[in-house]
């Protein structure tokens, strides 16, 4: 056997995903925390006291926060989950994990030494971006397996094939904060850059969405916006889109590309 | 013989400074190299440049006979590197690091991380967090020694370590020359390396002011030279006067037809004793060269540019 033989496989993506095993349980476990506070109370809220509440808060409210189809079961986890609070604390993980990959590595010093020895810049880039889909791919089968477990209970009458194209295609869009935020950190050499480049794509896909919701004449906003592509066809209750889910998937590979492009042409540790 | 490390016309410039401006050095296989130079001077940029970390901005560099630019991963499984500015991660143990470390650059021989550890008294199993200064820098001379490398490229490698242990880094270095690695070594103190290196550069401001061995600096550095004699002071130094390395410092007449002598002599021996044929000389004092003096001179500003000061060595 050559040595290279001998060799692990896919050394650095085992790594990060050992490095922070405890924290995705971590995250795991607050994902599943926050399914369970929200979509046991569809079946209370489904009656007329919803029609109620609706009826009662302005249309721009209801339109931005994407309420419109919240009194059916897919419309009501959509709107409070995906929508929402799973949205955004999954996409604080892709962006966390995402800045960590390049930029906080440089930051700490760490990525001078790792080049130093066996590897590739290619190499590096592509196994973390690996690493980080593995890793959110996870938490989304936890999401997954959530809400099939809430969805009898919670009356919410969700089909298990429809909920898996649902997630699949969230998971390309959570993703995308993530893989600009290693774009970012590949391409500044600080994970501050990848932060705001990851949180300008998530938050800046979501306001897009909001605005583009509250007029004809704002709609061409939502071309622009990856939350939009990813959750304007409503697909907890229709399943995939195809263009937006190979849209998304185009994306991010291209964000990886980028980041592989930048780091192969700089200085690593600056001056 | 075989060059290792081939450098002609090395430059590189930062967004706000010129850290490098034209360096040439080699370096055979199987000898100590040490580049010395105060802080700023560009050596850790001139090692970085060595392992693709950093893209110079002119010049040729060779090492183990390829552009580490294009030679990919395997040529830097063959080099071993300590970084200046050691950084390591936190929460994990010198023995998972090394693992890892093992796992992209190895392979290591059985036993060889813990053979290296026993060696400079490093506990493997301790969070490196919790580890001084010292052990961590133990841990980076680990990792950059433990899979016998045939070039160990070492950034001020006895920085954090206690005498002891730069006598056993010492040790260290003429094993592996034993065994036929190349090490290039960095400091800003020839004492640490003096006794390791084949030969030295002087790096200053980006630019190697000398290259030299060791043997070669010592016999240019200035030793302190002191003679009692039983002649008047004014004779002694009209004897010593034209003697080409040596400078006057001061004399003193020593009661009746005695007088000494104090100077600083960089010139041959055979001469000084040459000129001192028909003194009766009662006390002669030529003291070991200071290596360190003769670098610190080696870094002295030329006139009309005060850029580089500083970069002046720390004391």
């Amino acid at each position: 056997m050559t040595p290279a033989a001998r060799r692990p496989f896919l050394p650095l993506t085992g790594k990060a995903l050992l490095d922070t095993w405890r924290s995705t349980l971590i995250w795991a476990l607050v994902l599943l925390s926050v399914l369970a506070l929200y979509l046991p109370l569809y079946p209370s809220m489904a009656g007329p006291d919803m029609a109620k509440l609706l009826a009662s808060l302005p249309e721009e409210l209801i339109r931005a926060l994407n309420y419109d189809q919240i009194a059916t079961g897919a419309g009501y986890a959509q709107a409070t989950f995906f929508g929402l609070l799973g949205f955004m604390l999954s996409s604080a993980v892709a962006i966390g994990t995402g800045a960590a990959a390049i930029g906080e590595d440089e930051d700490a010093g760490l990525l001078e030494l790792t080049l130093a020895h066996g590897v590739t810049r290619t190499q590096v880039v592509l196994e973390r971006s690996l690493a980080l889909l593995l890793r959110m791919a996870f938490l989304m089968a936890v999401i997954y397996a959530g809400v099939l477990a809430l969805n009898g209970p919670s009356e919410l009458g969700l089909d298990a094939g429809t909920l898996f194209q649902a997630v699949a295609q969230f998971l390309l869009l959570v993703l995308l904060g993530g893989t600009a935020a290693l774009l970012g950190g590949a391409a500044g050499g600080h994970r501050t850059h990848g932060t705001a480049a990851g949180a300008l794509v998530a938050v800046g896909g979501y306001m897009l969405n909001a605005l583009g919701n509250q007029g004809e004449d704002l709609q061409w906003m939502h071309a622009f916006s990856p939350y939009h592509w990813a959750l304007g066809g409503q697909p907890v209750a229709n399943g995939v889109d195809w263009s937006a889910l190979w849209g998304l998937a185009g994306l991010n590979m291209l964000f990886v590309a980028l980041a592989v492009f930048a780091l192969r042409r700089r200085d690593v540790g600056g001056a | 013989m075989e060059n290792v490390i081939e450098v002609q016309g090395l430059a590189k410039r930062f967004a706000h400074r010129e850290a490098l401006r034209g360096i040439d050095f080699e370096i055979p296989r199987g000898s100590v190299f040490g580049v010395i130079g105060p802080n700023g001077a560009g050596k850790t940029t001139a090692m970085r440049c060595l392992l693709d970390i950093i893209r110079p901005t002119a010049g040729k560099v060779r090492v183990l006979g390829a552009d580490p630019r294009r030679a990919g991963p395997e040529i830097r499984r063959r080099i071993g590197y300590l970084p200046g500015e050691l950084a390591l991660e936190r929460r994990i143990t010198g023995r998972r690091m090394m693992d890892h470390f093992a796992a992209i650059s190895g392979p290591v021989a059985p036993g060889r991380v813990e053979e290296l550890a026993s060696r400079l008294g490093l506990e493997l199993d301790r969070q490196s967090r919790k580890l001084s200064k010292g052990n961590k820098q133990k841990l980076g001379l680990v990792q950059a020694f433990m899979h016998d490398p045939e070039l160990l490229i070492l950034d001020e490698p006895t920085s954090g370590l206690d005498p002891l242990m730069q006598r056993e880094f010492l040790g260290m270095v003429e094993d592996a020359r034993g065994r036929g690695q190349t090490l290039f070594l960095s400091s800003h103190l020839i004492g640490e390396i003096e006794q390791a290196a084949d030969r030295v550069a002087i790096l200053r401001d980006g630019l190697i002011v000398r290259t030299a061995t060791v043997e070669e600096l010592r016999a240019g550095a200035r030793r302190r030279l002191r003679i009692v004699a039983a002649t008047v002071p004014e004779t002694l130094g009209a004897a010593l006067e034209p003697l080409p390395g040596l400078q006057l410092l001061d004399t003193e007449r020593l009661g009746e037809g005695a007088g000494a002598l104090e100077a600083r002599f960089s010139g041959e021996v055979g001469a000084l004793l040459h000129a001192l044929a028909g003194i009766e000389v009662l006390d002669l004092v030529l003291e070991e060269p200071d290596l360190e003096e003769a670098v610190l001179e080696l870094y002295g500003s030329p006139p009309g540019n005060g850029r580089h000061r500083a970069g002046e060595p720390r004391p």
